[in-house]
């Protein structure tokens, strides 16, 4: 059966639908495009999809992933017409590409994002000291707590860099996911303020996910 | 989006509930509109977003050049919180403008237990509870429709205007009386007793209550020229015709019930005599069913949903419902959407149609059976029999369905022990039906679910009293010990928010005093078991000096005045003390599909007329006053 690797974004309104509701959501969306979405056998069958990396409530995607098989053939630039047509205020299709049988599913070899981190200069208790981002990265070890367990996040931090200081301050961030080793945003960006001196309330960090990377194509 | 907004949803569980932005939702230009309504729903977004009749306005409303329609739901505590903490006044989800912006807030009255939100919602909207307050100050009309509506005296303190019956016509005519009014440049009091003119509108400031020495309502009087001493309900009488939403809401957050919603019929005439429903909704009105496809086949296109539940109070007695079922899985069933029954009949037939509709998925059935013994399902009216239930549930093991569910209330009026007792007599011998058909060696399932019995304004039951919490709990401790056993499990819920719905939907105006007293404490959504505290209600009952039980616990005489005599759900008085003596002698009284006309007295008073399509036969309307 065809399969299409589509890039969409999830911004505005649509960050707060939960991945569940997301899978949910697209379903319909094909629906009311018409489109031929292939489902899986069974009692209760499923569309088949196959997401890249599920997002977090709330945080934006610029560029996520979504494998779909349709039962036949359509245009990479139908599909992507008639989805968007289909969808609901702050999803977007970006590209549509057909990627041969046999590729390996995205989950599977995702090996890291990006994300930009925002915090507004009157969510800031002052300035960033100079060499911050240096002796945070020199670090062998950076812990952190997840549900109680400590763990090293520094083998998945990939790296950090300060994009922006206009107004406030803007990180970005390329972290490990999918596979053995996945660090989350917040949890990297909370770190960061904490040895850098800052008490910045999570509340008040606006999250991003830019990019997301695999080894080797097909990508869009 | 704001960016105060922005914070706090980063801080509150499902934040998806307040932001909106769902597949056809509408967005029109706030300047453009001559009138500006909130829809409030005064629960979580994800109960009302299931909710047919918030669709229904919404396109009615949004239909209008001159008209705007915008959600609003109950916030979650957790949202609550944060929206008092930031100073964050309640806002719609669609312009996310302030709902006290708006020229009206319309509440929908769908339990009683929502009414501390109500209060909630007016007090985080910047809006004074009571009417009274709310005389000056441009604040925006209240009104509030739905089954509760029925007795509106609880909340008259804090409604302007109550809408009796259902909203597809009057709600056009309030709109129009109020900017006709607007123009005229009235005063609010003038703009309460215009509409208190239209037909199925309730102003309660117009009227006076006078109690009697025995602390009960001795009358409701108007004190206005020109307001109904008896506000009628209003019914539409051409359904096939009425605007029905055929591009619904698409909640993105998994609402109660994620399906979309096809309306088959209106009213039901079963007249079971616990059921305010089968009385307020009368008379029963069946759409064509040429209609029912052409509007399926919109919704489903308009929505991309997988399911179509065909809704109504009985869908199996919709006259053409196998043709319809079979028509709709013929075309739909390759699409891969499938049609689903919302509730089922006790009987084989309904069976028989669960099977064409259920080839994909597998659930469990329900049934309810309501009582236990054949004396107390002849008392209630409810026409089944136990061979009916037992050839449903074999008709259902046949299906392949291992899984069987069976409703019941308790609390019945002149119900026993006995009564109770056949209850879980009844259940085992649904398993045994089950096992004489598959053999010992299934797993096979018979869940009990016996809910507690909660006498309602309009049934032939209202004059009954509430079982006590004592006598209820221990109704339930005897099922529980009846109940065990392999493959038998039971369900209840603590009687004590039924003891409170009993008392909302009995009560009189005197009760304003401890709603608000009990939001004061801190009561909201009383209908979340995680959520209802019941000490805090039983702390307002005493600091207003009420005593709730005297609501419950009463019996009333058919020569009482009700709290609510004052409205009418086009049945007789004389129809429910009939049907009440029919019930404590046992008998019963057949449907009017049936061809015998009970005299309820409906028709004769609001000249509409039952419909069903397909020259079903409807009795002639007999005058038995």
């Amino acid at each position: 059966m065809p399969r299409y690797r589509i890039c969409y974004s999830k911004t505005g309104p649509a960050r707060y639908i939960s991945h569940l509701d997301l899978v949910r959501e697209l379903e319909r969306a094909m629906r009311r495009a018409g489109l031929p979405v292939a489902f899986s056998g069974g009692f209760n069958p499923h569309p088949r999809f196959s997401f890249a990396a599920p997002l977090p409530v709330g945080v934006e995607g610029l560029a996520e992933f979504v494998d779909v098989e349709m039962t036949h053939p359509v245009t990479p630039r139908e599909l992507a017409g008639r989805l968007n047509e289909a969808l609901p205020p702050g999803l977007a299709v970006r590209e549509v590409v057909e990627v041969p049988a046999g590729t390996p599913a995205l989950a599977a070899v995702l090996d890291r994002a990006v994300y930009h981190v925002e915090v507004d200069g009157d969510a800031l208790p002052g300035m960033l000291p100079a060499g911050a981002v240096e002796r945070f990265l020199a670090q062998e070890k950076i812990e952190v707590t997840r549900r109680g367990k400590r763990r090293d996040i520094r083998p998945g931090l990939l790296d950090l860099s300060v994009m922006s200081r206009d107004g406030g301050l803007a990180l970005r961030l390329e972290l490990k996911t999918g596979g053995a080793i996945n660090v989350r945003p917040e949890e990297a960006a909370e770190a960061f303020f904490r040895s850098a001196g800052l008490a910045v309330d999570a509340a008040d960090m606006r999250i991003t996910r830019a990019e997301l990377h695999w080894g080797g194509p097909p990508r869009p | 989006m704001d960016k105060q907004l922005e914070r706090i949803l980063r801080q509150v569980q499902k934040p998806g509930r307040y932001v909106g932005g769902e597949w056809n939702a509408v967005r029109k230009d706030w300047h453009d509109a001559a009138i500006r309504m909130a829809f409030a729903f005064p629960d979580v977004y994800e109960v009302g977003m299931s909710h047919l009749g918030l669709q229904i306005l919404y396109g009615i409303v949004n239909g209008r050049d001159d008209a705007l329609l915008e959600r609003v739901f109950a916030p979650w505590p957790d949202m609550e919180k944060q929206m008092r903490q930031a100073g964050l006044p309640l806002f719609s989800l669609e312009s996310r403008r302030p709902v006290r912006d708006f020229d009206i807030v319309g509440f929908t009255l769908q339990y009683e237990l929502t009414y501390t939100n109500i209060l909630n919602m007016l007090d985080l909207a910047g809006i004074p509870l009571r009417a009274a307050e709310r005389a000056g100050g441009g604040y925006p009309l209240v009104v509030a429709g739905g089954p509760c509506a029925f007795n509106p005296e609880p909340l008259a303190d804090f409604i302007d205007a109550f809408v009796i019956g259902e909203g597809e016509e009057v709600l056009h005519e309030l709109l129009d009386a109020y900017l006709a009014m607007r123009r005229r440049g009235a005063e609010r009091r003038e703009m309460l007793l215009h509409l208190a003119g239209i037909e199925g509108i309730y102003v309660p400031v117009f009227y006076r209550v006078e109690y009697n020495g025995k602390g009960m309502v001795q009358s409701v009087v108007p004190v206005e020229e020109g307001v109904p001493r008896q506000v009628r309900k209003r019914t539409v009488a051409d359904l096939d015709g009425a605007f029905f939403p055929t591009r619904p809401l698409v909640p993105v957050i998994n609402p109660v019930h994620d399906r979309a919603m096809l309306e088959v019929q209106r009213g039901c005439t079963r007249g079971c005599r616990f059921c305010q429903a089968g009385m307020i909704y009368r008379p029963v009105r069946e759409k064509e069913p040429n209609t029912l496809l052409r509007q399926a086949g919109e919704i489903l296109r308009s929505t991309g949903w997988n399911e179509l539940s065909l809704s109504s109070l009985s869908t199996t007695d919709y006259s053409q419902v196998r043709p319809l079922i079979q028509e709709l899985t013929a075309q739909y069933s390759p699409l891969g959407i499938n049609v689903s029954l919302p509730s089922l009949r006790v009987d084989a037939f309904s069976v028989g149609l669960a099977r064409e509709v259920q080839k994909v998925r597998r659930s469990s059935l329900t049934f309810a059976p309501e009582a236990g013994t054949q004396r107390l399902r002849d008392v209630i009216n409810k026409g089944v029999t136990e061979s009916d239930l037992l050839e449903a549930v074999a008709a259902a093991f046949a299906g392949g369905w291992q899984a069987v569910k069976l409703y019941f209330m308790i609390g019945l009026p002149t119900e026993t022990d006995d009564d109770l007792a056949g209850i879980a007599d009844l259940a085992r011998r649904v398993l045994d039906v089950g096992r004489s058909q598959f053999g010992a060696g299934r797993r096979l399932k018979v869940t009990v679910s016996a809910s507690s019995f909660v006498p309602k304004p309009h049934t032939p039951f209202q004059w009954e009293p509430q079982d006590t919490l004592d006598e209820l709990r221990r109704k339930q401790a005897y099922l529980r010990r009846r109940l065990r056993g392999r493959g038998l499990v039971f369900n209840w819920h603590d009687p004590e928010s039924s003891f409170l719905e009993a008392v909302l939907s009995r009560g009189d105006r005197r009760l304003a005093a401890a709603i608000e007293s009990a939001w004061r404490r801190g009561c909201r959504f009383d209908g979340w078991s995680e959520l209802f505290a019941p000490a805090k209600w039983r702390e307002a009952f005493a600091a207003c000096g009420i005593d709730p039980g005297a609501y419950a616990y009463r019996r009333y005489a058919y020569e009482d005045t009700l709290p609510w005599d004052h409205i009418s759900a086009g049945v007789s008085k004389e129809y429910l003390v009939r049907e009440h003596r029919r019930a404590m002698r046992g008998q019963t009284t057949p449907d009017c599909r049936e061809g015998r006309c009970p005299g309820c007295g409906l028709c004769t008073m609001l000249e509409v007329k039952p419909r069903l399509v397909g020259g079903g036969k409807i009795a002639p309307v007999q005058d038995m006053l």
